[in-house]
């Protein structure tokens, strides 16, 4: 099942369902595996080293050495996918095709020594990324030292902590977290695939790319991702200086708010609802809240206003009405939320960094990366899930995965379907590259 | 705008109204003349005539030459810097509007945006002539601050200066929606107040201060606070070391929140314990004469004008209620800014002298005042005598030769 145009491609093919005492045991049960990728992680080293400089003289990636490096990386993320609970069969040794959660890596091309010679230094921007999106420098690094995972967590770490006690509760894997998960995998496969000279693709950390079957939630919810992707470099420039109003403004209205919520906790609670004025108030405050941080993340373009009123930014936090509220979930609201609030600081660091990334690259360009801009538009998203639910503006648990989202998907096709010339990173977030559609964009009518 | 020529067939075709106007107009004038005279008034004797000193007496010539040259330099820097701000805000005037694009936000957000824009374009603008500024006091030792600190630490005041021009402009474009064309009437009373309030609250803003420790010192300034009924002052001493060599102290704020504040570079043993008593001395004369508020006073007298002007000015743009006459009111405000500075300086000169007068009259030591003025000037390099354009443009305290004179007025005045 393809799944991706970038040439290393993610496929899903996963229930969803798993062995509580597989998942129970699982970290113990993956130590020969670690063992395993740790000794062939020794070789690996060696042989990116050598195909490093094969590809540098000829050009090209020896066939022998791409297939074995080839074969490694589709290893590990098997191996990820099954320690990490986005797969539940017990994996291979050889990384071969079949596992449900699987890479397909393109044989070898030519690519330019330029980008085959700076590797190391091209890929700086991706490793930062993906220290958010798999996990901290310790987490990546293990997949070719093995094991060692005091490191960071990233969202496949945290999804899969949470993935453990909703499996050994539910005997399932929550599609959200098993998509984050794979979101998570589909970057470190082509993070590593870069890496090792397996493609010039940059990865791409486009979360609508990375997985051909997302959901299309209508969750109270949810957002529309509009507007292009150009952006003015001087309002760039400014960009954390010029949300200085809005930051104070926004604290000032966090206090109201906060009263406002404990008010409105106790109304729900008794009422079962939320009353009309303080869900008009708070989903104001969250709108605003979603528009203040599009804007300080480069994840929107032009400068919000001071309201928050519904429609007036082109990324939206889309509020549904009011809704009866179960008595339960709203009495014990603080603590159904904490495993959303962990998961919501680790989308928080993606966003911290899409934004440094973005801040970049957008003064270099005057462009958003589409990648970066949907995976920021993943981390908000979840982010005013997170704060509706707290602020009992819904009793629906955020969703913790990436879904189909309309506009992206309608912009994903023209991105990711347009030849790229070779050498050209197109559709992803590579520095300096220009994806070919994205001038299409205001044709497209997303402007 | 109202010509004379308008003004005149006004006259004749509404005559009633346009007296009725005219009586307004010359009320406000004569308002205006009155609490100017008010704040004008000084302590220092009127008929106080100062001496004439010579800089060459009181300092060599390769010191006098060495300051000269120092100074120049940093005078012609602040002055092509206040041009290319008048530039470029001439040409955001012209065609800033056009970042309005930029914008999601209604009227008052979009003006606070293009507001923070153009103030941010002058900081572009302005870099290169603050980082020659500090490789000029580098070269002269007067700086320690490095390129990379002096530029972040500009960037971020700038944020500072973002904050306070999307206050001034949502309060005057918030009143622009309602009175339009009269919005200055209410707004500048409003920026008087927040100046009013900010030099209030301006004793925690100042960064790095600390209690004054030393025993000597806080007893001089309990003994000199009650000489110049200023009783229970309290004096800070702020951390500067680290940025720059050159001695300084303020004071701050008004009634509860009034302070001294001494520089460390003041109390590192290159001042004795007497002229560290008159630059005390000084300061709390500043409190006893109240110019905090003088010059909150003074700064209403400014902001009332200038802000009808801007209101004047901005009604080809449609209004300060309009977004794209934002460009335009910062330009005529800065402008405006930049023409009553040689007053303002006028002003400040004059508070800083019965300042002087003052610290006179509370430390009755001419000699320690003599020996401070001239240090003061060796370790500033600043020049005892600078030229008239830079005196009148830059001088908000009188010069080193004229503050000399005056201990020696003071001194002739109790010698008779």
């Amino acid at each position: 099942m393809p799944v991706s145009e970038h040439p290393v491609r993610l496929s899903v093919s996963d229930d969803l369902v798993r062995e509580r005492v597989t998942v129970f045991f699982r970290a113990l049960l993956a130590i020969p595996h670690f063992i395993w990728l740790a000794l062939w992680g020794i070789v690996v080293l060696l042989a990116a080293i050598v195909n490093w400089l094969a590809t540098l003289i000829l050009g090209r990636s020896p066939q022998p050495l791409h297939d074995f490096l080839a074969a490694y990386v589709k290893y590990a993320t098997q191996f990820y996918a099954y320690w990490q609970l986005a797969a539940d069969p017990y994996p291979r040794f050889d990384g071969r095709a079949g596992y449900p959660v699987d890479v397909t890596i393109p044989p070898p091309v030519r690519q330019s020594r330029w980008t085959v010679a700076f590797r190391g230094i091209l890929l700086l921007p991706a490793l930062l990324l993906a220290t958010a999106i798999v996990g901290g420098p310790s987490g990546i690094s293990s997949i070719t030292r093995g094991g060692n995972y005091s490191g960071n967590f990233g969202l496949l770490h945290l999804a899969a902590l949470l993935g453990w006690f909703a499996i050994l509760a539910r005997g399932a894997m929550p599609r959200g977290l098993r998509d984050a998960a794979a979101y998570a995998l589909s970057y470190g496969a082509q993070f590593w695939a870069y890496a090792f000279l397996l493609t010039e693709r940059y990865p791409n950390s486009d979360p609508q790319a990375a997985l051909a079957e997302l959901p299309s939630r209508s969750d109270p919810i949810h957002l529309e991702v509009g507007g292009d992707l150009r952006r003015s470099r001087l309002t760039v420039f400014f960009r954390g200086l010029l949300a200085i109003p809005h930051l104070v403004w926004l604290q000032l209205w966090g206090i109201l708010a906060l009263l406002a919520s404990i008010v409105n906790w106790f109304a729900t609670l008794f009422t079962g609802r939320s009353p009309a004025w303080l869900h008009r108030f708070l989903s104001a405050y969250l709108r605003y809240q979603f528009h203040v941080y599009a804007f300080l993340y480069l994840i929107g373009n032009p400068f919000p206003g001071f309201a928050g009123r519904a429609g007036s930014y082109p990324i939206e936090a889309l509020i549904a009405e009011r809704e009866r509220q179960n008595r339960w979930k709203t009495g014990f609201r603080l603590i159904l939320v904490l495993p959303a609030l962990l998961l919501a600081g680790v989308y928080g660091s993606l966003a911290s960094l899409v934004a440094v990334l973005a801040w970049f690259s957008s003064l270099a360009r005057a462009r958003m990366p589409l990648g970066l801009r949907n995976a920021g538009a993943l981390a908000l998203r979840y982010h005013a899930q997170v704060l509706g639910y707290v602020l009992l503006l819904t009793d629906t648990y955020p969703y913790s995965g990436p879904v189909r989202d309309a506009a992206a998907a309608a912009e994903q096709p023209a991105i990711a379907g347009a030849p790229a010339p070779a050498g050209e990173p197109s559709g992803s977030d590579a520095p300096g590259a220009d994806q070919p559609a994205a001038s299409t964009l205001p044709e497209l009518g997303l402007s | 705008m109202l010509g004379p020529r308008r003004l005149w067939e006004g006259l004749r075709a509404r005559p009633l109204r346009s007296a009725a106007t005219l009586l307004v107009a010359l009320g406000f004038g004569l308002a205006w003349a009155l609490a100017a005279h008010a704040l004008w008034h000084s302590t220092v004797p009127s008929g106080l005539r100062l001496p004439r000193v010579d800089p060459r007496q009181a300092f060599s010539s390769s010191f006098l030459e060495r300051s000269s040259d120092y100074e120049r330099f940093l005078d012609i820097d602040a002055l092509l810097g206040e041009l290319t701000l008048l530039l470029v805000l001439v040409l955001y005037a012209r065609s800033g509007h056009k970042l309005m694009r930029e914008s999601a936000a209604g009227r008052i957000g979009t003006g606070m945006m293009l507001g923070m824009l153009g103030f941010a374009l002058v900081w572009l603008a302005e870099v290169p002539f603050g980082l020659a500024a500090v490789w000029w006091q580098r070269r002269h030792h007067i700086s320690h601050k490095g390129y990379v600190d002096s530029v972040i630490e500009s960037f971020l005041q700038l944020g500072g200066r973002f904050l306070f021009v999307s206050l001034a402009l949502g309060v005057a474009m918030a009143v622009a929606g309602v009175l339009r064309r009269w919005w200055w009437a209410v707004a500048a009373p409003v920026f008087v107040g927040l100046a009013l309030l900010s030099a209030y609250l301006s004793v925690y803003l100042v960064p790095n201060t600390h209690a004054l420790q030393e025993p000597q010192t806080v007893a001089d300034v309990r003994e000199l606070a009650k000489v110049e009924h200023v009783p229970g002052t309290k004096a800070e001493v702020q951390y500067v070391e680290r940025e720059t060599t050159a001695p300084n102290a303020e004071s701050v704020g008004f009634g509860s929140t009034r302070r001294v504040i001494l520089w460390d570079t003041l109390l590192d043993g290159r001042f004795s314990r007497r002229e560290v008593r008159v630059v005390t001395a000084h300061e709390l004369g500043h409190l006893a004469h109240h110019h905090t508020l003088k010059r909150v006073g003074w700064l209403a007298l400014f902001l009332i004008p200038a802000a009808a002007i801007v209101a004047l000015l901005t009604r080809r743009r449609g209004g300060l209620a309009r977004p794209e006459a934002v460009p335009v009111a910062l330009l005529a405000f800065v402008a405006l800014q930049l023409l009553a500075a040689p007053l303002m300086s006028v002003v400040s000169r004059r508070d800083e002298a019965e300042a002087d007068w003052s610290a006179l009259q509370a430390t009755h030591d001419p000699s320690a005042a003599k020996s401070l003025f001239r240090k003061l000037s060796t370790t500033t390099l600043s020049s005892p005598d600078p030229p008239t354009w830079s005196y009148v443009l830059n001088g908000d305290h009188p010069t080193i030769a004229q503050r000399i004179a005056m201990v020696e007025a003071w001194q002739a005045r109790g010698s008779r």
